[in-house]
């Protein structure tokens, strides 16, 4: 074999070749002033969004005070009277239902799929999951309205069709994640378990549900933030009635309907654009706090768990 | 020993019930809007724009509803697309390094992921009417584009993340620059990655309707320049059904089960791409 | 030209306080092969990280000193990272194809450094896979990808991907570790041959390798230089006792299991493998290893 690693191979001549480098060196310097300014502007989105929606929503913080307007009952635009109270509570109640359907079924599920379901299950269940979170908004609407609130099961247009719907939206968000997290659980800890007697279920209860607490935590942030901010599936089922629900078969009204509703059209009373963008105000103050209390409260448990 | 059984078998009992109404849901849903949108879909229904009195059931399709969606979820993931990649490149070590700035900007990545789309939207449209623009193509697609930029970003960054150093070193060891590296090796690597992530980012746009219910309009017609107010596939579904018509509100099922086709097309087509692609990485 | 090509004055490396390098000074001579031996987390992958500067996607790493490639100090700020890489291939010690085929993943070099004329690459790619030894193998698999091959086909690869940007100098990190016997030596004869154009230092923990290879032999341990010089000086009669116990240690070690294995008769070439790699295996753990990245 003869080794031809000449020094003469690329025979390029030295001009070309400075162009060249020049011309990489820019490429690089300015892809990267780009790729910053890019980032930046990511960065800087969450605050550009907080100050416009807080500009809007000055002039209804002026006029009314925050008591007021947080926690009266009394929604009558046109005497300039903006109670909050019935649409904070609408939220709360139809997402903390679809919360507490959602988190059990898909903790569960994916607890099946990961360490129980034959691979040919679990295969089929993935494209379905998928498909299932890919589903838009409104489709889920028509669902739970033919399905829950008129059609089929008829359970009119209430906390619980809003709350049933919001829940499917979410199962497949929280359970994919949730089974990704308990597919990490090393398999020797699962092995240390089960060699000591446990049965598979003990086993899962204590070792691999323990193991993936900070995963599921996440999961369970990422489900709620989704539900609660969701709006036109909400809207086609819940019934819109600016009432405090009593119970889960009571109407309600929570405050993504509210601005979708009556955004751009009800310009003509005088602060009610400025109290639709307080109502937004307030969604976003909420997924701020959720996400910087996400990350307080993971830090704890992952101190404590590491 | 009978009691520890016996919890087996009720949490697996449970488990298995769970799967059963995710399946079951799946099914459902896939059921009734066949059962209640086929009969009223027919080629109309795609090939034509609304006839005048459309709404109170005569004749006409959803035509300018489905070209303008396509519109829209384009020019906004596109859109995304460019920013998102260039952000997730960016928040590579090499670039951005561990800087509490790259922490800053992951944490702004989280909440702008979850923020309603309500609000999007709501925010867009107060934007537009400061600076004077009407409810638009353009309108739409520049909401879309910030409700998929957070997506996409975060989905790009871990698939990003998810390249083995040792392919960046041994690129890097050939005298490459960072961009050459990102570009010729990353990207390539994570292909399969990301064109799943903008799949989901366009299926995501493509499904909204509450960030374009102000900003993007609404019209019969098919829009020819980006200042024109544009139809999309999610308000046609909800307008129709919000119509007093029985045979209106069969057209908003039938226009769902399109919406549906789409969104199956682009999960297959996710699917197979993803698996084409996957043959030529380093596993 | 200086017979030092790399010139290596006071370097200290830092990983997050903890000290991975400590004064190191030596020179690297010009076309010999210089092996850098030592037990694990000794600071050997540091070093030769070091000299290309890929040391700076560790994190938390300090770097003080000077290294001189050259002439050009490659640690002051004005050194130009990129040029330097291309002067100084890298051969790891697991093969990294690039997710493309045979022929790009050769030729993605040369491109990227602005050779666009079909007819030099195909040359370029040619010459860089017979020089690794590859063609006969794979001249009708130039478009495969190069994830298909096998390990040591990788390795080779590899090799041939770092000659395309016409190095000065090629580093090799351990580069048979991951390989089957047969291929460890066609990269050995490889590196053997290619000495003669160019500078080679190899990390290696197998101190037969470093045996058969060197020319010249650095011995590290826990961050320290220990003792550097010419091959037969260093093997024959170490000036330290410390590298005296390390050659022998391993050595001894490696010939006792060998005459087991033969003493029963059967050689058994897997099994023989698989002991060899027991053994190193637990040599390393005798010598603590310290936090390595």
């Amino acid at each position: 074999m003869t080794v031809d690693q000449g020094n003469n191979i690329i025979t390029l001549n030295t001009v070309s070749k400075k162009t060249i480098v020049s011309r990489r060196r820019l490429a690089e310097l300015v892809s990267t002033r780009l790729m910053l300014a890019a980032t930046a502007f990511v960065g800087a989105l969450v605050l550009i969004i907080a100050i416009g929606l807080f500009l809007k929503a000055r002039p209804i913080l002026e006029a009314n005070s925050l008591g007021e307007l947080l926690f009266s009952s009394t929604w009558r635009p046109s005497r300039g009277e903006f109670g909050f109270f019935p649409f904070i509570m609408g939220t709360l109640w139809v997402t903390i239902l679809a919360g507490l359907i959602a988190m059990p079924i898909s903790i569960l599920g994916a607890l099946y799929l990961a360490e129980y379901a034959p691979k040919r299950i679990s295969a089929l269940m993935k494209p379905a999951i998928d498909l299932l979170a890919g589903i838009p908004p409104v489709v889920y609407g028509i669902w739970g309205l033919l399905a829950l609130a008129i059609g089929g099961i008829n359970i009119g247009f209430n906390v619980l069709t809003g709350g049933i719907v919001l829940a499917i939206m979410v199962i497949p968000v929280i359970m994919s994640v949730s089974e990704e997290v308990f597919r990490m659980v090393p398999q020797e800890i699962k092995e240390a378990s089960l060699a000591i007697g446990a049965t598979k279920w003990e086993t899962a209860k204590n070792v691999v549900i323990r193991n993936s607490l900070p995963g599921l935590a996440a999961a369970t942030i990422l489900g709620f933030s989704r539900a609660f901010g969701e709006t036109m599936a909400v809207l086609m089922v819940v019934g819109n009635i600016a009432r405090v629900p009593s119970s889960v078969l009571d109407p309600a009204y929570p405050l993504t309907a509210l601005i979708a509703n009556n955004y751009g059209e009800m310009m003509s009373i005088p602060l009610y654009d400025s109290a639709l963008l307080l109502a937004a105000l307030i969604l976003f103050l909420a997924v701020v706090f959720f996400n910087v209390a996400a990350r307080l409260v993971l830090a704890k448990i992952q101190q404590r768990w590491a | 020993m009978h009691r520890r059984r016996v919890e087996e078998a009720i949490f697996k009992g449970l488990m298995i019930a769970s799967i059963t109404i995710v399946a079951g849901s799946l099914l459902s849903i896939v059921a009734i809007l066949a059962w209640k949108g086929l009969p009223a879909l027919n080629i109309a229904m795609v090939t034509q724009t609304p006839k005048g009195g459309y709404y109170l059931g005569k004749e006409g399709g959803i035509l300018n509803a489905i070209v303008g969606s396509l519109y829209l979820a384009t020019g906004a993931t596109v859109l995304a697309f460019i920013i998102s990649l260039m952000v997730a490149l960016f928040l590579q070590r090499e670039y951005i390094g561990k800087t509490r700035f790259a922490g800053l900007v992951r944490l702004s990545l989280d909440i702008l992921w979850g923020i309603p789309s309500i609000v999007y939207g709501a925010f867009g449209f107060a934007i537009m009417l400061y600076m004077g623009i009407r409810a638009s193509l353009l309108g739409g697609i520049i909401v879309l584009t910030l409700l998929e930029i957070p997506i996409l970003t975060r989905a790009l960054d871990e698939v990003v993340r998810m390249i083995p150093k040792d392919l960046k070193e041994a690129s890097y060891a050939l005298g490459t620059t960072r961009l050459e590296t990102s570009f010729k090796v990353v990207a390539r690597q994570a292909l399969p990655g990301i064109i799943t992530a903008v799949l989901l980012a366009f299926g995501r746009g493509i499904g909204d309707a509450a960030s374009i219910l102000f900003t993007a309009g609404y019209t019969d017609r098919i829009p020819t320049s980006l200042f024109d107010p544009v139809a999309s596939l999610p308000l046609a579904i909800f307008f129709q059904l919000g119509t007093p018509f029985p045979e209106v509100q069969a057209r908003a099922y039938a226009s769902a089960v399109i919406l549906l086709v789409i969104i199956l097309s682009i999960s297959i087509v996710s699917r197979l791409l993803t698996k084409r692609l996957a043959r030529n990485t380093v596993k | 030209m200086n017979s030092a090509c790399i010139d290596i004055r006071n370097l200290n490396v830092f990983y997050d306080g903890h000290t991975a390098l400590k004064n190191i000074s030596l020179s690297i001579p010009h076309r010999q092969i210089t092996a850098i031996i030592g037990p694990s987390g000794c600071g050997k992958t540091t070093l030769l990280r070091s000299i290309n500067r890929l040391i700076d996607f560790s994190d938390g790493v300090k770097v003080s000193g000077e290294i001189l490639v050259d002439g050009q100090n490659i640690l002051g700020p004005k050194a130009d990272v990129t040029s330097l890489r291309k002067k100084i291939g890298l051969i790891s010690q697991k093969p990294s194809p690039l997710p493309m085929s045979v022929y790009d993943n050769v030729a993605y070099g040369p491109r990227i450094h602005g050779m666009r004329d079909k007819k030099e690459l195909d040359k370029t790619v040619r010459n860089c896979l017979e020089t690794a030894g590859l063609w006969e193998e794979l001249k009708d698999r130039l478009r495969t990808s190069a994830t298909k091959l096998s390990v040591g086909q990788q390795q080779r690869l590899c090799l041939a991907r770092s000659l395309a940007v016409k190095p000065e100098i090629l580093l090799c990190d351990e580069p048979t570790s991951a390989l089957d016997p047969v291929s460890s030596q066609n990269i050995e004869n490889k590196l053997a041959e290619l000495k003669k154009y160019y500078t080679i230092v190899i990390v290696t923990h197998n101190i037969h390798q470093a045996m058969r290879l060197a020319d010249y032999v650095v011995h590290l341990y826990l961050g320290e230089l220990v003792e550097y010089g010419p091959a037969n000086e260093v093997f024959q009669k170490p000036k330290e006792d410390r590298t005296r116990a390390y050659i022998n240690g391993t050595a001894f070690k490696e010939l006792e299991i060998d005459s087991q294995i033969n003493l029963k008769g059967k050689v058994c070439p897997l099994n023989f493998v698989f002991a060899k790699e027991a053994l190193e295996t637990r040599c390393r753990e005798e010598w603590k290893p310290t936090a390595r990245r």
